[in-house]
């Protein structure tokens, strides 16, 4: 488990989530968290994309990780997935194809993650 | 009438257990309808020790004719090939078997464990148990590839973990109502009645198969067992959503994925840690494809099927 991951939201972060969206990542309704999403990579935020979990059991470490975030934790949440806002590798992956991928809600319907997300986008927890 | 005589091997009596519940026909209309006549049964007979040990050997010397042998669980054959860890009636069961086998008119593996080794094979096997004519995938088992009972027919097996109990009450009618000849058996002896056809023929969740949609976890009554969870319903044979259980559910329609107990590598993967309930991917993609699917056809079919998918398909459809 990655040991710079804090497990709580600082008082900062929550302070910045209210100050720009009037609510916590927890609370936000399905527009508003796409936004946060957007908003964490336009202020730079570079995640995990590598390495690509190849097996069950690299790919369940990261479901570990990902397991005790609290739905506030939403840049933990989007480093440890390896999250991005476009398709990934020679086969351009997408979310779209994902099996977790909820085509008419733009959900992730994996339990770990269970954040929006456009057709467009990938992490490397990607499955299809 | 037709004798039959039913041993238990390495076994938990699972099969037994599910024999009893049999419904069409019920065990106990293969006495009072089919006229079979049990001459032992380990949950059933009365017989205990030397009265149950002179019945098996007036079988074997022929004084008692054995029309159907039934065996349950694996053969044994520890330590060391000797067969001792498992005994009965004063020596190795594994010596009962291959007499009785060869008295008898049909012999019946029920079960995984008497059809391939089942679970008590799984690597490293200790009990080196092997099946009646197999071992997982590979012929030969405790009796040999070229065994056949006096029928001509080789070692029907009814693969289960366990065995569906009208499967093995309408085998046993089949054969003990003369009707054995019209049994067709696949490449592990498998009645095709049964074990043409998959788990998943017959699923409720097949719509949520076709149109990509996955259970995240337990206890969703949405989306497919098979992405996510496991389930080997499309590459396992059995007909387990066709003839259901106790008439009226499956493991898939209750939410549990298929294990593939009627498959020969049952327990998948040697029951390794994160195998279980997970279904195992390279690189994202299933390792284990649905039958007669290839890697290319499959990321185009989820492509196709994840752009057409209607809404519903997304919503759980059985609100209570």
């Amino acid at each position: 488990m990655s040991d710079h991951i804090n497990k709580e939201l600082s008082e900062a972060e929550r302070q910045a989530y209210l100050d720009k969206f009037g609510v916590t990542p927890a609370d936000a309704s399905h527009d508003i968290l796409l936004q946060m999403i957007e908003d964490q990579f336009a202020n730079g935020l570079k995640t995990q994309v590598e390495p690509f979990p190849e097996t069950d059991r690299e790919f369940g470490a990261l479901l570990d990780e990902l397991r005790p975030l609290n739905a506030d934790q939403l840049r933990e949440k989007l480093d440890i997935s390896g999250w991005l806002l476009e398709p990934y590798g020679e086969d351009q992956m997408r979310c779209q194809e994902c099996m977790y991928y909820l085509v008419h809600k733009r959900w992730c319907d994996l339990p770990e993650l269970d954040l929006p997300a456009e057709p467009q986008w990938w992490c490397r927890l990607w499955r299809i | 009438m037709a004798n039959l005589l039913w041993l238990q091997g390495g076994a938990c009596s699972g099969n037994t257990m599910s024999f009893l519940n049999a419904e069409e026909p019920s065990a106990c209309d293969l006495v009072t309808d089919f006229g079979i006549n049990v001459l032992w049964q380990p949950s059933l007979g009365l017989e205990l020790g030397d009265q149950v040990k002179e019945i098996v050997e007036k079988c074997i010397s022929g004084e008692i004719k054995l029309d159907i042998f039934v065996f349950e669980g694996t053969v044994i054959n520890a330590p060391n090939g000797t067969g001792e860890w498992n005994r009965f009636c004063g020596r190795p069961m594994k010596d009962w078997v291959k007499e009785l086998c060869e008295v008898a008119d049909f012999v019946v593996a029920i079960g995984d464990c008497a059809t391939y080794g089942g679970i008590p094979a799984t690597a490293p096997n200790p009990s080196e148990s092997v099946g009646l004519q197999f071992l997982k995938r590979d012929k030969g088992g405790a009796l040999g590839e070229g065994f056949t009972a006096k029928s001509g027919l080789p070692v029907i097996n009814i693969p289960g973990c366990p065995a569906h109990p009208d499967w093995v009450t309408q085998i046993l009618v089949a054969v003990a109502t003369g009707r054995a000849g019209d049994l067709t058996l696949d490449e592990f002896h498998r009645p095709k009645t049964f074990f043409s056809s998959f788990t998943q023929t017959g699923c409720t969740r097949n719509m949520h198969f076709a149109y990509k949609v996955s259970t995240t976890a337990f206890g969703q009554r949405k989306g497919c067992l098979f992405y996510d969870l496991g389930c080997r319903g499309p590459m396992t044979h059995s007909p387990c959503n066709r003839i259901l259980w106790n008439r009226h559910s499956s493991k898939t329609r209750a939410g549990m994925p298929c294990l593939g107990c009627t498959e020969p590598e049952f327990p998948f993967f040697d029951l390794a840690p994160g195998t279980v309930f997970k279904t195992q991917t390279v690189m994202g993609v299933p390792k284990d494809m649905p039958e007669g699917v290839d890697k290319k056809g499959y990321i185009k079919l989820t492509a196709a099927a994840k752009g057409a998918a209607p809404a519903w398909a997304e919503e759980d459809i059985f609100v209570v």
